[in-house]
């Protein structure tokens, strides 16, 4: 492992390297790396902006769906039954 | 006269004491919140609804010790992730294997680094992702891709990246070491990534 990590390398770690759990001396090749090169620079952009981007296309819907409805609706009846 | 609408509050006691028409509508606000958390874990499969019919009476079951210190979709939703994480740690994992590809996306030269580096699409600004997450597209295309990701790489980006749970919770929730949960995360967001270029990136597929 050398101290100037390869671009391979880097995307390899982008997500330990976020989190900070990597060595110091590779941290800072890292760190090294990402200043001078823009397409690790924007692969690591990408990583951060997805969380984000996940949760808003992945949000709940307004309605429940169908499926939902239905088994709230087959709880109910057990609960019918058991008080009955 | 029609009746007034009744408080969460009430619906909870009601429901309680078996109250089935009260349970529903304490319940139906936040139904769509609950079967998509589920929904998230599991894919959209029968577990789903499995799960959700499990989580439904437990939170029933439970809802004479809910205490109201948070509140009652926040509650209620927690029950719904424990039992789409009971389910699944039911069920076999045919498709959990680990993968070795899709680390990084190159091309990379011999030396590890990248080759054309003017023709390598560009993340576009978060204020142009914003709107494109609009699309119906870009639910269907991230469902996708979260339904082919290896079950447990799959759960790791749920829960770190849609759930925020801190990464020694995930760790101990899903037997792995930390280091594995970040190993696992990795993957999974670039794969996603890489998944998700047509709408976010300028770039092909």
């Amino acid at each position: 492992m050398t101290l100037l990590p390869s671009c391979r390398e880097v995307q390899t770690q982008l997500t330990e390297y976020a989190e900070g759990t990597l060595p110091l001396p590779r941290r800072i090749g890292i760190w090294i790396h990402l200043f001078f090169c823009h397409v690790c620079a924007g692969f690591l952009r990408g990583l951060r902006a997805l969380p984000g981007l996940a949760k808003r296309a992945l949000a709940p819907p307004e309605a429940a769906p169908e499926e939902a409805s239905r088994a709230l609706a087959e709880i109910q009846t057990r609960l019918k039954r058991q008080q009955s | 006269m029609t009746e007034a609408p009744r408080t969460e509050t009430e619906l909870i006691q009601l429901a309680a004491t078996g109250d089935s028409d009260a349970f529903g509508a304490l319940v139906q606000p936040h139904l769509a919140l609950f079967h998509n958390g589920i929904q998230r874990i599991l894919g959209n499969t029968a577990d789903t609804q499995d799960a959700l019919q499990d989580a439904l009476m437990s939170i029933h079951r439970d809802l004479p010790r809910f205490e109201g210190r948070s509140r009652f979709s926040s509650w209620g939703y927690k029950i719904c992730l424990n039992a789409a994480l009971m389910v699944r740690r039911s069920r076999v994992r045919l498709h959990d294997m680990e993968r070795a590809e899709g680390l990084a996306i190159g091309p990379f030269d011999e030396r590890g680094h990248h080759t054309e580096q003017d023709r390598t699409p560009e993340w576009q600004e978060e204020a142009q992702a914003h709107q494109l997450v609009e699309r119906q597209e870009m639910r269907e295309c991230l469902t996708r891709a979260l339904d082919e990701l290896p079950d447990s790489h799959r759960m790791v980006f749920v829960l770190k990246d849609l759930e925020e749970w801190e990464t020694d919770d995930i760790a101990r929730h899903l037997q792995l070491t930390p280091a594995a949960v970040r190993q696992r995360l990795h993957r999974s967001r670039t794969l996603l990534q890489a998944r998700l270029r047509t709408f976010v990136l300028g770039g092909h597929p």
